[in-house]
């Protein structure tokens, strides 16, 4: 008994805080709420709470709206890019539900930024961002409520699917249409014509076919080391696993690093180099004695980095049984 | 008198020359052919001659069709035991040249009485055809450089494995016949545009229509060669033989190509064939101008031209717009675009991006199925583009376009491999050809096949050149040097020999398994052979009815059509998504909700493929997402992805596994009756060993389906779908069934007179409850 009354004691300034921010929140009923939120997200899609905000509206227990809450770390300082694109698209779904016809007061975006709630990432027991969480009208949000960025990423879709998922709304995404690339197109073509205007005079640049070529052999090398798998996939630039050691060639077959990609393409061009030197040297009217190094130059780096180029392939193929020059 | 004797000296020297020449490219083509059909016989050593994988099997299945039928019975022919309930027109939806092909084939054989089995004939059609690949190479090559290059180009697309893969023995596809047509429309059309000859180019028109006819792939040289057309314009290079051989070749191969009734309107309703239309166009507005040029002052030509041909350019493409946007012209379609948009397939056609073979490529298979010839075919695209001219602006377009593909999409390095040999034979052909020079520095070396079908290039190399090189021969010699020359002809030989050797060994080891049949190597390196497909096809087309209806992943629907001859749901042609997205549904469904689809698609049988008991990767269970993303796309309502994971994020089947998953119809249908299974004294039962864990859901019991037949590895499992009389009670033989006859009767009479009432509550003595305190 005497360890009740003390615990009481000690709770009791902050059953008074509470009560105070009860009295505070008692006024305003559950029509009041609904009425002070839609009257905010009609003047912003997507409200900013801080930690008394979002207790008031979120963590209040009779609630008839669901809310999805961006929790996210925006400020400068904390250098969080991801939270940047994440915000922008979060603003993407919430403005299209603003202008959508199911747009109700059912439903509410909010935002809650690390430095200016930060009580609330400690009370959700959260230390990452962004996070997007939906709490629905009934209950507490189970572990589905939160969105799993990792596997469906960020995107806008993403979002309005997870939003209808958790809710029965559907958000049509209305992105304004993106004309960076249009736009980026007219400047390259722009630019191009207004080079060839200047240079009218003399066109002559245009025949040059080593200019041209060597951009065709840019282009081939480029593919045949895989950038077009990089650009799709996005794998990381290289990998360092726990021991602190970093590894530039992906174990298996089926992955690759940027890294490595690079590598290949520099192997892969040094042969090429190689052949060409050979050639020209063989045919070549030039310096006799530059037209031998030449040659042997050409040989060697054929030689030299094709091995290495087969090696690299053997590392990633088990039981491959041939190699040249270095295993 | 003298000068005849000499004149006719050099005329016999010339002959003989010549003699030898073709006698060189004779044996050296022959030698390709024989090479190139060996190194694909892996398959058909090891097994037997069997039709491979899964598309092959409806290719044979329509062929065995044909040849029973008729043609005409073919074109005509509906399928109503492919797409329950909606059935499949497959004489209007398929690529009939390769079934006319080894039609025609056997119908010749069998007319001089030589009495080949249909199957003989697929199996080793692709085979042969790498040969006429070979000299069809060769002769494009010959066309665009020389006749050396043309041979090393030969040699290398006999054996590299970029072709190998979809040529094996047994693999009996479009490509195997698309890319021997592919060539040799090139080829023609190569010739038509260096001799301005109709001939030549109704001859490419009628070799372009053989490719309309045996693969969808056609499209590639529909926009190809306009693209060299509009680009050798660009560079100004027009003359009257490219206006002859693509306006010929243009019309005659739009008309043949709608004679395909697969192809039908579209060469002029869809997107992907308004390039041509347009540089048709185009080109007819260069000629105008080139005729007005003719007739007025030369100063303001050269502009007019220009701009006149820029004016119209710009014309033809609103107007392909225009009309595409008025509909009659049907946008790009989602295979084609996703090649521009890289991001396309993933986002809005799953059933696409879920392929493996769509999926872009690393620099890891460029250097398996190319090799040597990865680093080495840029050298010769430099040397074509440094002494350009019309016909090698077409193999630069070839090569930069191809290899943008084959970037993009796995599958579409067999179009790249034809340029890339190509391009190396250039490559290897220009070093060789001025390193080779002394008859003594020929290397001996003569290991294989491959390198002794090499070695009579060089010496052709050398006879081919002798003349022209002595004028250089004395300055020359000082330049390089003996040693040197030697020494580069040794490394390059061993160039080569590894690229033969490394096609072979990539051929047996990767493309040599036929996927009906597996292998598996003991500790002690016997082979034991794993039959379990054909078991269970056999078993089905044995012990079901005849109509009995099989659903199963689109998959295996080719295979049970092919082996087993029953009715699938879907199968490998996936023309209707929403069909493939309900099958996909079941089998993500529980047992109930999956059985209301069942018995509204009339399934009789469900087959799965399981891999557990011997570790076998490629089956249902690591589908298994696929189906859910495709069943997802089309009812978002019923099956979410997001169920199918674990709280981390993880695709686990054992008990830590998502509760959704272990009890969908899938993941019964694969475990059940596993968990009683124990595969060997160290795991516990029911371990898996593909996925190497042990089993979420170890007790199952099916009630709307029983078991039917598990093949002897377990690979195949077959389920009857009960009738809605028999699940859920036991069925009771009529003589033991009795009538339970009450003992409570409501009529007052005379024996009970006493009123019950019915349920009556009954008063349970409460007990006082036990105190806790805390």
């Amino acid at each position: 008994m005497k360890l009740l009354t003390f615990s009481i004691f000690l709770l009791m300034p902050l059953i008074i805080y509470n009560v105070e921010g009860q009295g505070k929140k008692q006024g305003s009923t559950l029509a009041d709420r609904v009425q002070q939120l839609t009257d905010l997200s009609s003047k912003k899609s997507v409200l900013r709470f801080n930690a008394n905000k979002f207790k008031d509206y979120v963590k209040t227990a009779p609630r008839n709206y669901s809310i999805v809450v961006m929790f996210t770390a925006l400020a400068s300082q904390r250098q969080c890019a991801v939270c940047r694109q994440a915000s922008d698209e979060y603003t993407l779904v919430a403005n299209s539900y603003r202008y959508s016809p199911a747009y109700s007061n059912k439903l509410f975006f909010a935002m809650v930024d690390f430095d200016e709630g930060s009580e609330v990432f400690q009370m959700m027991k959260l230390n990452t961002a962004p996070i997007f969480m939906h709490f629905p009208a009934k209950g507490k949000p189970k572990a589905a409520d939160t969105m799993d960025i990792q596997r469906v990423g960020f995107g806008a879709e993403a979002i309005a699917r997870f939003i209808s998922e958790r809710t029965d709304i559907s958000i049509r995404i209305i992105r304004a249409p993106n004309y960076s690339g249009t736009l980026s197109l007219t400047l390259l073509f722009a630019f191009v014509g207004g080079f060839l205007y200047l240079r009218r005079n003399n066109l002559e640049f245009l025949y040059n076919k080593t200019m041209w070529g060597v951009w065709a052999l840019f282009f081939t090398l480029a593919m045949t080391s895989g950038q077009m798998w990089n650009h799709i996939r996005g794998p990381p630039f290289m990998h360092r696993n726990q021991n602190g050691q970093t590894s530039y060639i992906h174990g298996s077959s089926q992955g690759q690093f940027v890294v490595e990609t690079y590598i290949v393409m520099a192997l892969n061009g040094a042969v090429v180099v190689g052949m060409i030197l050979m050639a020209e040297a063989a045919k070549g009217k030039g310096d006799p004695k530059k037209r031998k190094i030449f040659a042997i130059l050409g040989l060697v780096l054929i030689s030299v980095f094709f091995s290495l180029l087969l090696s690299v392939f053997r590392t990633k193929t088990h039981g491959y049984p041939y190699s040249f020059l270095f295993k | 008198m003298s000068q005849a004797g000499s004149k006719k000296g050099a005329v016999s020297k010339l002959n003989k020359n010549a003699a030898i020449n073709s006698l060189i490219v004779f044996v050296v083509l022959l030698l390709a052919w024989v090479a190139g059909f060996a190194s694909r016989l892996f398959a058909v050593i090891r097994f037997e001659s069997i039709i491979h994988e899964f598309d092959p099997w409806f290719n044979y299945r329509a062929t065995a069709y044909m040849v029973k039928h008729g043609f005409y019975n073919f074109l005509n022919w509906f399928d109503e035991r492919a797409w329950y309930p909606l059935g499949r027109i497959v004489g209007g939806t398929v690529y009939p040249g390769l079934m006319l092909t080894s039609g025609s084939i056997h119908w010749i054989l069998h007319l001089l009485h030589i009495n080949v089995h249909i199957r003989d004939i697929c199996v080793f059609l692709a085979p042969i055809f790498s040969g006429l690949t070979a000299i069809s190479t060769y002769l494009l090559t010959r066309e665009l450089w020389s006749s050396g290059a043309g041979l090393f180009a030969a040699c290398f697309i006999a054996i590299v494995p970029g072709y190998i893969s979809r040529s094996v023995a047994g693999s009996y596809d479009n490509e195997g016949i698309a890319i021997f047509a592919l060539q040799f429309t090139y080829f023609l059309w190569i010739k038509s545009v260096k001799t301005g000859s109709v001939f030549w180019a109704v001859s490419a028109a009628v070799s372009y229509f053989y490719m309309v006819s045996a693969w969808g792939g056609y499209v590639f040289i529909i926009n190809l060669i306009p693209l060299h057309v509009f680009v050798l314009l660009l560079m100004g290079r027009y003359s009257n033989r490219l206006f002859t051989s693509y306006t010929t070749f243009y019309i005659l191969g739009l008309i043949m190509s709608m004679q395909i009734p697969f192809v039908g309107f579209q060469p002029i309703r869809t997107s992907e064939h308004m390039a041509a239309a347009g540089v048709f166009a185009l080109l007819f507005a260069v000629a105008v101008l080139k005729y007005l040029q003719s007739m007025m002052s030369k100063s303001e030509f050269k502009s007019l031209v220009i701009w006149g041909g820029l004016v119209s350019a710009g014309l033809v493409f609103a107007t392909v717009v225009g009309l595409t946007y008025a509909g009659y012209i049907a946008p790009w379609s989602g295979r084609f675009y996703s090649l521009w948009d890289t991001g396309y397939a993933k986002i809005h056609i799953p059933i696409i991006a879920s392929v493996s073979e769509h999926q872009p490529t690393t620099w890891f298979s460029f250097f398996f199925d190319l090799h040597v010839l990865i680093p080495t075919f840029p050298a010769g695209l430099w040397y074509c583009i440094k002494h350009v001219n019309d016909e090698r602006v077409f193999v630069i377009l070839y090569a930069l376009s191809a290899v943008y593909f084959a970037g993009v999409m796995v599958r579409l390095m067999l179009t790249l491999t034809p340029v890339v040999c190509m391009l190396s034979g250039v490559a290897f052909s220009v070093i060789l050809e001025m390193y080779l020079r002394e008859e003594d520095s020929t290397p001996a070396i003569e290991n294989e096949e491959e390198e002794s079908s090499q070695n009579p290039k060089r010496l052709y190399d050398k006879a081919g050149k002798v003349p022209k090189i002595i004028k250089h021969e004395s300055k020359e010699q000082d330049a390089i040097g003996q040693n040197i020359r030697s020494i580069a002809a040794v490394v390059f030989v061993l160039l080569l020999m590894l690229f033969a050797v490394h096609c072979t060994w990539v051929t047996s080891n990767a493309y040599s398994s036929p996927s009906i049949v597996l292998a598996s190597y003991g500790s002690d390196g016997t082979r034991q052979i794993l039959d379990d497909f054909r078991e269970a096809y056999f078993w089905l087309s044995q012990n079901t009815a005849d109509d009995a209806r099989v659903m199963s992943w689109w998959d295996y629907g080719y295979q049970i059509a092919g082996m087993a001859n029953r009715t699938t749901l879907v199968d490998n042609n996936t023309w209707n998504n929403s069909h493939i997205a309900l099958v996909g549904k079941a089998m993500s469904s529980n047992e109930s909700a999956a059985y209301e689809i069942m018995t509204a698609l009339d399934v009789d049988y469900v087959l799965v493929i399981f891999g557990g008991v011997i570790g076998y990767s490629g089956d249902d269970i690591n589908k298994f997402l696929w189906m859910v993303r495709i069943a997802e796309g089309e009812h978002p309502k019923d099956i979410r992805e997001s169920d199918y994971f674990t709280e981390q994020g993880e695709f686990r089947v054992d008990a830590e596994g998502s509760p959704t998953l272990l009890n969908c119809l899938m993941y019964k249908l694969s475990y059940y009756r596993f968990g009683d299974l124990r595969l060997d004294y160290r795991s516990p039962s029911g371990f898996d060993r593909t996925r190497n864990a042990v089993i979420g859901n170890k007790d199952i019991n099916l009630t709307y389906l029983e078991e039917a037949y598990t093949s002897e590895h377990w690979l195949v499992r077959i389920y009857r779908v009960k009738k809605p009389d028999e699940f859920n009670r036991p069925r009771i033989p009529v003589a033991n069934r009795v009538i339970k006859s009450s003992s409570f009767v409501s009529k007052k009479s005379t024996k009970r007179k006493k009123g019950t009432i019915k349920n009556k509550p009954v008063i349970v003595k409460g007990k006082r409850p036990a105190v806790k305190l805390q």
